[in-house]
């Protein structure tokens, strides 16, 4: 994973800073999805059938993220959003973080490292499944709450 | 022909006749003589209205993520069709313009979907009528954007080796390695003088054979060389959209046989937005320096 994310953690570490520029978040994502469209664009099936799971849940939207890509939303508050080079956020707990850390599929989030966020990558059609399952797991934990 | 193919082909036409509308305006608005101007409206709001023309005739057909990307880089590919046909753009210009329309109108297309989804009409009308004043706004105000690129290099020749390598140089034969001289654009290849003194005469000659004029206005033996750029030729690979304005060698002697060669160009950019085209304009002359300086040491450390 390291490698393949290597420049994707070189621009947001070193150019995050232009993330305040307008629009500047949603062109950078799209010259992922570009990228991914030709290297891998077995990936984007995997983000459709992520996302026509994740819209199935009650109270669940969907909304551009605002560092680009799609995010997914319940009643308003976010579930995790995907990066269209197939990079995965969802925000838990610190005590869940540390479980699935533990399984060995997750990554520390690529900047909040120390947070209750990680990162998980869809390399292929198959992630799409665990990612399902990450996001549900988000989800019930926003319901419950 | 179904309808499903009808509807995509109206995306691409609508959106592509549409574009050009928008630009002969823009033109028509801008024309004011002298060096046509791109406006960042141009590469942002016409690529996003685009998109959103492109998800108006796509909302009911369903499209998987994958075909909606692909179809966008179709529209994109007509587009810049267009643009070498009807606008005279080179190749290169379109390489470099390519990524920018594409993310916008990704976006366009994203937000055209989210936005027909709701149906609801003044929505639709005050957002692309918003969009639309930007262009106008945005086409209608003044552009000016100049910049200066910076190099520097140590050459192992005192100063007065390094000067004449300066002022005038024989061809460079060294390969290029720069991916865009690569693949076709302009580099330079040789400097001729018609004499060593203030007000004379230069000339860089590219290696397509064009050759920009310059007058020297600094000349300051083995420490300044300033140079005006008077005549600039009119290439449809770059030098459409950029005025390379003055040129300068600036040479410190470190006192131990080695040279301070600084190399500074002042250039004026046609095309906006700037923290797109800057960024390429930076390379490019960065590395038409470097091609020129590298060349100087080489020759002076013989």
């Amino acid at each position: 994973m390291k490698n393949k994310l290597a420049l994707f953690k070189f621009v947001i570490r070193y150019l995050g800073f232009l993330k305040a520029v307008p629009l500047l978040p949603y062109l950078f994502d799209s010259q992922l999805m570009l990228w991914t469209l030709f290297v891998r664009p077995q990936i984007l099936d995997a983000f459709d059938n992520i996302e026509s799971e994740v819209l199935r849940w009650q109270g669940t939207g969907k909304r551009l993220h605002k560092y680009g890509g799609m995010q997914f939303d319940f009643n308003g508050k976010e579930i995790g959003h995907i990066h269209s080079n197939g990079l995965l956020d969802i925000r838990f707990s610190r005590k869940i973080k540390k479980q699935l850390l533990a399984e060995g599929k997750v990554n520390r989030h690529h900047i909040f490292e120390k947070s209750g966020w990680i990162s998980f990558y869809i390399e292929n059609i198959s992630d799409a499944q665990y990612a399902k399952q990450l996001l549900r797991k988000a989800y019930e934990g926003l319901y419950a709450n | 022909m179904n309808s499903r193919t009808i509807q995509i082909l109206k995306g691409f036409i609508i959106s592509n006749f549409f574009a050009v509308g928008l630009i002969g305006i823009s033109k028509y608005l801008l024309s004011k003589g002298g060096q046509p101007t791109f406006v960042f409206s141009e590469f942002v709001i016409i690529p996003i209205l685009m998109g959103m023309i492109c998800a108006w005739f796509w909302k009911d057909l369903n499209l998987p993520g994958r075909k909606r990307a692909l179809y966008a880089c179709l529209d994109i590919f007509f587009a810049l069709t267009f643009s070498y046909i009807f606008l005279g753009e080179g190749v290169i210009c379109l390489v470099i313009v390519s990524p920018l329309i594409f993310g916008f109108l990704m976006l366009g297309v994203f937000v055209g979907f989210k936005l027909f989804k709701r149906h609801d009409e003044n929505l639709n009308v005050s957002v692309i009528a918003i969009l639309i004043f930007v262009f106008v706004n945005d086409s209608l105000s003044k552009h000016n954007y100049q910049n200066m690129v910076s190099d520097t290099i140590t050459i192992h020749a005192p100063p007065a080796k390094v000067w004449k390598n300066v002022v005038a140089f024989e061809k460079i034969k060294q390969e290029n390695k720069y991916w865009l001289f690569r693949i076709g654009m302009p580099s330079p290849m040789q400097t001729t003088v018609t004499g060593y003194y203030k007000g004379a005469g230069r000339k860089c000659i590219f290696s397509n054979g064009y050759t920009f004029g310059e007058k020297i206005i600094t000349y300051d033996e083995t420490h300044d060389l300033t140079f005006d750029i008077v005549d600039q030729p009119r290439d449809p690979e770059i030098m459409n959209h950029i005025d390379i304005l003055r040129g300068q060698f600036l040479l410190k002697d470190n006192g131990n046989g080695t040279t301070t060669l600084t190399g500074n160009s002042w250039y004026k950019l046609y095309v906006f937005p700037t923290w797109y085209y800057d960024i390429w304009a930076q390379s490019i002359t960065r590395n038409v320096h470097l091609r020129v300086m590298e060349h100087i040491k080489q020759i002076s450390e013989k």
